[in-house]
């Protein structure tokens, strides 16, 4: 697949990728009863709600709509009656959650939306494929807590010459964007196309593992018919993080503190390319989520197409045969711990069961030095670990803490047990919000 | 030690949600089995008394450490097994002819003076097994206790026919250095002694009234080659066979326990030192390049003597990249490395210091703050002629 030669990142390990359970597997759909829609899925203002209680709606019906720029309208994923108000958590920067009024949907209907071909993007000019997506309330699936049409904005506003499609997904046990590749690789590329025409970027680029190639190849012929670049590179992690993946393909480093914008490239996910086609071009409403379920205790690992507002807690509970000790939303390297609330969302690209056997209570620092070896941003971590302990905050900023790409290596390999990353990504979000609140 | 149970959801909250396997412990329990090659060696080389003087060593670490912070009421930092590493390398840098009480001081001030007092591992400047060593070295020094001999004219072996089961204190001076294959204990006396090479290495460059005839006539004093690499010589109880340390320091270097350029640089520094300054001719002057003073053949003898003879294998591998007191990143232990082998051989050159690469992995243990700043350049940051936007 690769024509050119790309170069590779310092530091980065070999992570045992775990995966065989829920590679070959389809995406499959899982029945749901009740849905909890949040009206809030942006950290902006509430979208208002245009249904009332007992209220029957259809798949893609608008459930909320907003003025905000910054928040999306909210639609209902499946056919059901509304119910009550109610409150979920939704994912927040850091590893956190925040939490947001929802709408209940009951009574369940399985139906989907219908196909409204009635766009043609194959001919539209820039300026109306960025105002046919705007017109989608799409919510970007990974990166920065934006919905796409202002993250567009941001990218022609910094005059982005390069997009990159990230599907390396080489963190252990996920593999949604694998399979939405693999199975729906023409959704996943023409979108791609789309987003590339909206913003006018010269180089566009399909970045895939080079282990599994062979999923790709209806996909990789459809990108050479788009003039997208498609290229399999070696899975060390984390070259999965934006920072990495733009220097390894443009040799452009990244600015600390700043995502891949500040150096022109923009990066999406597969999972957003394909929300992008459908709606451009098939008229469908960003509505569900291939979710990976994998890990231990999972009876039934496989991808499954789950509707946006679906109880996660419940949805791992119904999926495993007992409570498993640690139940995890997203990457298991840099996702978050479930909480009692949460729902699906975009973001969601795996809901995992895991053992938290292999920690131990956190030890003094014996300075072994490997999460400094290993860090692919060349972090000096042991270092960072004294000035998040003495409180040094202008220690930290002076070894550029900010360039952290939290892909949690340090935390993985530290014989001590520390939370390394958790502490890098404190004091990073501190001088962060620091420099935010000094420049007016 | 057994760790605190861990409660299922309480630890694992922030994520990574996944640990590789390796716990502090066990990279100290894996240094510690490795450094027990080079021991064995010892007490193959120099009988049971090494057994001895190794437990007293050990359990006076071990013991001075629960009592320690038993005392002080303070959590004991990764406490027993550090403290048993450190009594353990202790006694490999230890003379095996020393008397019980000897390991006993350098156990007590090793873990008090040169770790619990820093605030234990993860926290001390200096090497504590080494801060122990030094300290046995200063106390035990002639005037002070003229008693003890920690270091002599000429060093016990024991004899082919004696070895494991001799007593190295039954000793009996030998005329000329032979072959060890060749030497037979008779009556009494278990080990013969001889000067250690070290010291015939250093009349080449002191400054003595008779200059020695040439650098070939010193080498054909000194033991085989063989001798050498298997340990058959007169030193510490774990600095003399390059074979055992040899292959417990790859080992360890393959775990990533010890950095290989550490140990690498540490011992090219040595060698390249040892090459390159001057050594005294048979007409009484200092001429630099031994290595090509008499032909390379005699030169390049003369190098791998240097290196091989002595404890410059022990530091490289087991002392020196001690975690907690060398440098953290990559390039920092390169230049530590270089640091300790080439200040080392000097001093094992030109002075009269009995443990010259100890004393030089101390001297570089207090750089290694300074040392710690040197580290590749992060991610996206500026270089330095690059302009602040």
């Amino acid at each position: 697949m690769p024509r050119r030669r790309f170069g590779t990142f310092s530091g980065g390990i070999n992570l045992p990728a775990e995966k065989d359970a829920t590679l070959d597997a389809a995406i499959a759909p899982w029945p749901v009863q009740e849905l909890r829609i949040p009206l809030c899925p942006l950290p902006a203002a509430q979208a208002q709600p245009v249904v009332a209680p007992g209220d029957k709606v259809k798949p893609g019906q608008l459930l909320a709509r907003t003025d905000d720029p910054q928040q999306v309208n909210v639609y209902a994923p499946l056919a059901g009656v509304v119910g009550d108000f109610t409150d979920v958590l939704v994912p927040d920067d850091f590893f956190g959650w925040r939490s947001s009024r929802a709408i209940v949907l009951k009574d369940l209907q399985p139906a989907s939306q219908p196909n409204r071909p009635d766009f043609d993007w194959e001919h539209a000019d820039a300026a109306e494929l960025l105002e046919r997506l705007r017109e989608g309330h799409l919510l970007l699936c990974s990166g920065p807590f934006d919905n796409v049409s202002r993250w567009l904005e941001s990218a022609i506003e910094s005059a982005a010459d390069t997009l990159i499609c990230n599907v390396m997904e080489n963190a252990p046990l996920v593999t949604a964007d694998h399979r939405l590749l693999a199975e729906r690789g023409g959704d996943v590329v023409r979108g791609l196309a789309i987003l590339a025409k909206a913003l006018s970027v010269a180089h566009t680029m399909l970045a895939v593992d080079s282990q599994r190639t062979g999923a790709y190849r209806s996909a990789a012929r459809l990108a050479g018919a788009l003039k997208i670049d498609t290229i399999a590179l070696a899975p060390k992690y984390p070259i999965e993080a934006q920072a990495m993946l733009t220097q390894v393909l443009t040799r452009r480093q990244v600015v600390p503190g700043r995502s891949t914008l500040s150096v022109r490239v923009a990066m999406v996910d597969a999972a957003t390319c394909a929300a992008a086609y459908q709606w451009a071009a098939l008229g469908l409403r960003q509505t569900h989520r291939v979710v990976t379920m994998a890990g231990r205790g999972v009876k039934s690992p496989g991808n499954y197409l789950i509707p946006f507002g679906t109880d996660a807690a419940w949805l791992l509970a119904q999926a495993c045969e007992s409570e498993p000790p640690l139940r995890v939303h997203g990457s298991p390297m840099n996702g978050r711990e479930l909480a009692v609330g949460a729902v699906v969302g975009p973001r969601t690209n795996a809901l995992l069961g895991m053992e938290d056997s292999y920690a131990g209570p956190p030890t003094p620092c014996i300075r072994c030095g490997w999460c400094s070896d290993n860090c692919p941003a060349r972090l000096n971590v042991a270092a960072l670990n004294d000035d998040f302990e003495l409180a040094h905050l202008d220690g930290a900023k002076a070894r550029c803490v900010t360039a952290c790409v939290g892909c949690g290596i340090c935390t993985y390999l530290c014989p001590a047990r520390l939370p390394l990353m958790s502490r890098c990504q404190q004091l990073r979000q501190m001088i962060l919000r620091e420099a935010k609140a000094a420049t007016p | 030690m057994t760790q605190a149970p861990t409660q299922p959801g309480a630890v694992l909250t922030k994520p990574p949600f996944l640990r590789a396997p390796e716990a502090s412990r066990t990279i100290l329990l894996v240094i510690f089995a490795c450094a027990c090659l080079p021991l064995a060696a010892g007490v193959f080389f120099f009988g049971w008394r090494v057994i001895i003087l190794t437990a007293i060593s050990v359990a006076t670490c071990v013991g001075v450490e629960s009592i320690y912070y038993r005392l002080t009421r303070q959590p004991a930092l990764r406490r027993r097994t550090h403290a048993a590493l450190m009594g353990l390398l202790l006694a490999l840098t230890l003379p095996p002819f020393v008397p019980w009480y000897v390991p006993l001081a350098g156990g007590v001030i090793a873990i008090v003076i040169g770790k619990a007092i820093f605030g234990g591992v993860g926290h001390f400047l200096w090497q504590p097994a080494l801060v122990g060593r030094l300290a046995v070295v200063v106390l035990f020094a002639p005037p002070l206790w003229s008693v003890v001999e920690l270091t002599r004219p000429a060093w016990p072996v024991l004899a082919v026919n004696r070895v494991i089961t001799g007593d190295i204190a039954n000793v009996r001076p030998a005329e000329r250095y032979v072959s060890w294959r060749d030497t037979q204990a008779t009556g009494s006396n278990d080990a013969f002694e001889l000067p250690t090479p070290r010291k015939i290495l250093r009349e080449l460059t002191t400054d003595q009234a008779r200059p020695p005839e040439s650098i070939g006539e010193q080498l054909a004093k000194l033991p085989s080659a063989w001798d050498i690499i298997v340990g058959a010589y007169g030193g510490g109880i774990g600095e003399t066979c390059s074979l055992a340390i040899l292959c417990a320091g790859l080992y360890l270097i393959y775990r990533n326990y010890v950095n290989g350029y550490l140990s690498g640089m540490m011992i090219l520094a040595a060698a390249v030192t040892a090459a390159v300054a001057p050594v005294r001719t048979a007409a009484g002057d200092f001429r630099w390049l031994p290595l090509l003073i008499e032909g390379s053949d005699v030169g390049f003898l003369y190098v791998v003597y240097q290196v091989l003879a002595g404890e410059l294998l022990l530091s490289a591998f087991f002392l020196a990249p001690e975690m907690t007191s060398r440098p953290v990143t990559a390039p920092a232990q390169g230049i530590f490395g270089l640091l300790c082998g080439g200040l080392g051989m000097l001093l094992a050159l030109y002075t009269s210091i009995p443990i010259p690469f100890y004393a030089a992995v101390l001297a570089c243990n207090t750089l290694t703050p300074v040392l710690d700043g040197i580290r590749p350049r992060v991610l996206g940051q500026r270089r330095w002629w690059q302009k602040k936007s």
